[in-house]
């Protein structure tokens, strides 16, 4: 390392190092996920959500309700992520986030304890593979937010955009798929 | 402020999974005791039920409208099962038992879920990539299988039938090596002997049958072996052969592929195909019978 390099770093090297650690620690988290669903041996059992017919169905519904607040998140991220958003619209977005999150935990510890990693259909194995970025999204993003001021504009959408699609996908890979075989039922 | 709002998430939903994992982990080790994980966390272990699951069963019955024939094996906090439609092969299934709730699944969405209740066990199997449902019921059976199975380096083959707690078993390589072996089943292992120095131990996980045997001293073999459906077996001839006593034993796989060793005297040969539609065979342009052994059978002398 020279001085000069250090006297006179490029602009663009500011951005460099919070983002290789957000982007850094999703990555890990979404391998550290994929590979404890793919050696955790399966339970094929664990604690239910009382209150519906199946565990299955407790999962279905606990993401349905994930996704509504993600729908909310998109909303308001977008406005956010442009000026002259009202001060309350963060706060929306902050805890539809966190709600949404919260909601899905209970369904990510049932699928990777009881069920882990599938490979036995196209959609077990896209489903799988999605809760893996799902989860490695939202650690980046969150990780971000935390260095916000030194990030490119383009992070925290781009991020906000992969945890949002990758849950749409899940959910239709799950519940959408478990109401569209089985019924919409509790 | 703010800046902490995305760690507190973050600690959050670490928490939240550690307290549901860990509510997991205690469920599962203890079935009995109540789980608070939570307000709106139940344990599905039904704690309070006083039934439990015996320790290692076999249950054998069929879908209320005869679609499908179930078999379920528990051993200890493992379970499996078969299930076998009117068309189709069969479909297998691995899980577990929490009190006295087995809990299956397969592959394609195949599921069994049942509770024991005595002698008899009732549920619902579920197929066709989770389309169809069926009521089930099946009863605890005596205890009388069939298991074959390889070594691994795929040495020897070997049959071994178990009745209640007896078992009698066949290893052999279609050539020269060859052993009877007489044993018991106790709970989950299985131990068997025969003359010179053979044996074989194992142990019983769901349908499966995992050891080493031993046909003679000095030989010895890891095996894995799976509960088989006929014509699998062990069967056995006592015949005389230009006037020398021979005792023919062959080792049927599910499949119909039979290893066999013939024994007269100090001599031995590849035993002659088995009819296995009639249990015939023929040997010096004699026809015989062979006779399927069952675990309560004799076949080391004493």
């Amino acid at each position: 390392m020279t001085t000069e390099q250090t006297a006179v770093p490029l602009a663009r090297d500011q951005y460099a190092k919070p983002l290789v650690v957000a982007l850094g620690s999703g990555c890990a988290v979404a391998v550290a996920l994929g590979v404890y669903g793919r050696l955790h041996h399966p339970t094929h059992y664990a604690l239910d959500v009382a209150g519906f017919s199946s565990p299955l169905y407790a999962k279905a519904w606990l993401t349905t309700a994930a996704v509504v607040f993600a729908v909310v998140q998109l909303g308001t991220g977008y406005r956010i992520t442009r000026s002259a958003a009202p001060a309350w619209m963060a706060a929306v977005h902050r805890w539809s986030g966190r709600i949404a999150i919260l909601l899905t935990v209970p369904v990510i510890v049932h699928c990777l304890y009881a069920l882990g990693f599938g490979t036995y259909s196209a959609r077990v194995l896209a489903h799988s593979v999605l809760g893996c970025i799902f989860y490695g999204a939202f650690v980046a993003k969150m990780l971000s937010l935390l260095q916000r001021d030194k990030m490119p504009k383009w992070v925290l959408p781009v991020l906000g955009g992969v945890v949002f699609v990758s849950l749409i996908a899940l959910w239709a890979t799950s519940a959408l798929w478990l109401f569209a075989t089985k019924g919409v039922h509790s | 402020m703010s800046r902490r709002g995305p760690l507190i998430t973050l600690a959050s939903v670490v928490v939240l999974a550690a307290i549901f994992l860990w509510a997991n982990t205690v469920a599962g080790k203890s079935a009995t005791g109540t789980v608070a994980a939570g307000a709106a966390a139940t344990g599905t272990a039904s704690p309070a039920q006083t039934a439990k699951a015996p320790l290692s069963a076999l249950y054998a019955g069929r879908s209320s409208g005869n679609e499908v024939a179930v078999a379920v094996a528990i051993n200890g906090r493992k379970a499996a099962a078969n299930l076998t439609p009117g068309q189709g092969g069969v479909i297998q299934l691995q899980g577990s038992v929490t009190g006295d709730t087995v809990t299956l699944t397969g592959g394609n969405g195949a599921a069994l879920s049942g509770s024991v209740s005595g002698v008899a066990m009732f549920g619902t199997v579920t197929l066709g990539g989770g389309q169809q449902s069926f009521p089930f019921s099946a009863e605890q059976t005596v205890v009388e299988a069939i298991y074959t199975g390889r070594s691994s380096g795929n040495e020897v083959a070997l049959a071994i039938a178990t009745e209640g707690r007896k078992a009698v078993a066949y290893v052999c390589n279609g050539q020269t090596i060859e052993a009877w072996l007489q044993g018991s089943v106790n709970g989950n292992q299985v131990t068997l002997a025969g003359k010179n120095g053979a044996s074989l131990t194992g142990s019983l996980s769901g349908l499966a049958l995992f050891g080493t045997v031993t046909p003679a001293a000095g030989l010895n073999f890891p095996f894995s072996a799976e509960l088989s459906p006929r014509p699998a077996g062990v069967y056995q001839a006592r015949i005389t052969v230009n006037g020398l006593a021979t005792r023919i034993g062959w080792t049927v796989l599910p499949d119909g592929t039979q290893l066999g060793v013939a024994v007269a005297g100090q001599a031995r040969h590849p035993a002659p195909p088995l009819n296995l539609g009639t249990n015939s065979f023929t040997l010096d342009g004699g026809s015989f019978t062979a006779a399927p052994v069952a675990g309560q059978d004799t076949v080391v002398s004493p």
